[in-house]
């Protein structure tokens, strides 16, 4: 079972939860957990605490280690863990920061379409995009790319599938980092991580990966939805997926090959899993060229997706003689480690922000944003369950001086995966959802019991949380109609 | 062979609790364990063979390199495997003999997808003559 926790948490406030440094040996700074007192008990029972506490003792570490209120228990760092580490102040990077799944994120698309025009098809829709969007294991994709090209995707991104007519300028501007990271390098990636990755660029996985038809059930930020071009009623899609296997091998891969760095640096870690490097040795910037090549993947991942749920819904509308068109709205990563200027204590740093399991929620005005976006902030996209609400906010300045410009990623496990079967023995998860008015599909036999919605935390609860504590403001809530899993 | 191996319960994922007599023994259960929850073995013929060796630092995380060659040898090189031989072993280094067959998905089922093989809470050793291990696997 995950560690419970027994040093000290206090509260802060109604919105902040404090785990002293001190609390266990090696902190180097406070822990921080942002929670309701509704959700600290789920929090404090996941094992979370004692990894945010592990976290606080690395290198360089600034501020604090924290967390969001969707954190659970993850390999290394906890899910919805934020740190950040002074890269010119002996500041590493660690793999458990980002995750196995480098750059799995969320991608939101507007159509042209209303609920109504919808809603009386959407069981065939949802077969429709079944047979469609390659999803499941060991299910390829219709892409195939040869080894130079793959190497142009690490290198490159989005902007690689720009110049073979798969991508336009709209979708990357509407990308974190536009979909492609500098300092990526094709050649930190092994051999074996690329093989792994080949045919799956532009296939859903499994897990907790969707991609979801989704319509605006309710519009808090008139003037932040007319400029995402959103408004109430209005049919979208969600897609969540990541770097697939090329990412789980590059995050193996560098576990692998930091692992004699701590003793060659000097660094004394609380768990294996939280292996690292200073970001300025050649160890550490090897895992950064080779982390941003996955994430470049990712965003290529999802791109491809989206092209075939454009082409898929495209064709079933226009067979009902319905001219379907779907624009991209914002695509963020939530597992990634990003060199970022911050302000800290009054002074300008070069950090190396680990955001896993954690959205970057920039405020307004910053420079990485779309020009028409920059005056509102980031749209901060947080997919809920199947059969909840997912949530579009926006980034705020409280979350750049208070969490590095980060908030949360969804709504976070309460059950294990066998626990969550478990609870489903004798029921029809997909019953139930079409009682609520959702069609699912899932290829798998245990997908949609695993990932049903009594599994993860209360997503009104944990964006309640996140925006009372100004991490983000709320634009519009969403709620499922069809869902394809894997 | 007296090792056996099951799975227990674990946040979001699953894990790998063995015992056996031998290291050899217990790197092989641990391995055709999880091999049955990617692949079950039972529908896996055994027509040919694939060599796996690997080094590490030590027992535990060579274990952890072991699980992950297998696991290579049906994520990456799509090798279904029926049975896994351990042909040496020491502290530091393992070899085996992989006995399976091309993955072909309209004959082998393919439950799910193990991201990783981890080092959360791994314990891998000798105890009083008996080999006992545990392993998270990510899912």
């Amino acid at each position: 079972m995950a560690d419970r926790f027994e040093g000290k948490i206090e509260q802060v406030d109604a919105n902040r939860w404090r785990i002293p440094k001190g609390s266990q040996p090696g902190m180097r700074v406070d822990g921080l957990i942002f929670s309701s007192a509704e959700l600290i008990g789920d929090v404090i029972s996941g094992g979370g605490p004692k990894q945010v506490a592990n976290v606080a003792a690395l290198p360089g570490i600034v501020g604090a280690s924290m967390a969001m209120p969707d954190i659970h228990w993850g390999y290394g760092f906890p899910i919805g863990g934020v740190a950040a580490t002074d890269v010119d102040d002996g500041g590493v990077v660690s793999p458990g920061g980002v995750g196995y799944d480098i750059n799995c994120g969320v991608r939101m698309m507007r159509s042209n379409l209303d609920a109504g025009d919808v809603r009386p098809h959407i069981s065939k829709l949802t077969e429709h995009l079944f047979a469609d969007i390659p999803a499941g294991v060991g299910v390829s994709g219709p892409f195939t790319f040869s080894s130079k090209e793959m190497r142009k995707i690490l290198a490159r991104g989005v902007e690689h599938l720009i110049s073979c007519g798969l991508a336009d300028a709209s979708d990357a501007e509407a990308t974190e980092s536009s979909g492609c990271l500098e300092g990526a390098d094709a050649d930190a990636v092994s051999p074996q991580a690329q093989k792994r990755g080949a045919d799956q660029c532009g296939t859903l996985g499994a897990g907790n990966h969707f991609v979801e038809i989704q319509y605006v059930d309710e519009v808090y930020d008139a003037r932040a939805a007319a400029a995402m071009g959103m408004k109430l009623g209005q049919v979208t899609v969600m897609i969540h997926s990541g770097s697939r296997g090329l990412g789980h091998q590059v995050c193996g891969d560098y576990l692998k090959s930091l692992r004699s760095a701590p003793g060659k640096y000097g660094i004394e870690l609380p768990d294996r899993q939280l292996v690292c490097a200073p970001v300025k040795s050649s160890e550490g910037q090897q895992y950064l060229a080779a982390m941003r090549a996955a994430a470049n993947f990712a965003w290529c991942n999802r791109q491809l997706l989206a092209v075939q749920v454009r082409k898929s819904m495209s064709q079933f509308f226009g067979a009902r003689d319905t001219d379907a068109r779907i624009a991209q709205v914002y695509d963020v990563a939530h597992n990634i480690a990003k060199i970022e200027t911050h302000t800290v204590t009054g002074r300008r740093r070069r950090l190396c922000v680990h955001r896993k399991g954690a959205t970057r929620a920039f405020g307004p005005g910053h420079r990485e944003l779309p020009a028409c976006l920059r005056p509102l902030g980031q749209p901060v996209l947080i997919p809920g369950d199947m059969g909840t609400a997912s949530y579009v906010l926006l980034g705020t300045q409280t979350a750049m001086d208070r969490t590095f410009g980060s908030a949360c990623h969804g709504a976070g496990r309460v059950m294990s995966r066998k626990q969550a079967i478990r609870h489903a023995q004798g029921r029809r998860i997909d019953v139930e959802l079409a009682r609520a008015g959702i069609t699912a599909r899932a290829r798998g036999r245990t997908g949609l019991a695993e990932e049903q919605p009594d599994a993860y935390k209360d997503i009104d609860a944990v964006v309640e949380c996140v925006c009372s504590a100004g991490l983000a403001s709320k634009v519009l809530r969403l709620i499922p109609m069809g869902v394809i899993k894997g | 062979m007296s090792g056996r191996c099951e799975t227990f319960d674990h946040t979001a994922d699953v894990g790998l609790s063995a015992h056996a007599d031998s290291p050899e023994e217990l790197l092989e259960v641990l391995a055709e364990c999880m091999c049955d929850q990617v692949c079950p073995r039972k529908n896996v013929a055994p027509d040919s063979e694939r060599e796996i060796s690997v080094e590490a630092p030590d027992f535990e995380a060579l274990t952890v390199d072991f699980l992950d060659a297998v696991l290579g040898a049906i994520q990456i090189d799509r090798f279904a495997v029926a049975s896994v031989k351990v042909t040496g072993v020491t502290q530091t280094s393992a070899s085996a003999e992989l006995l399976g067959t091309d993955l072909d998905p309209r004959r082998h089922e393919i439950l799910t997808e193990i991201k990783a093989v981890t080092y959360h809470e791994l314990e891998a050793l000798e105890r009083g003559g008996q080999w006992t291990a545990r392993v998270i696997l990510d899912l």
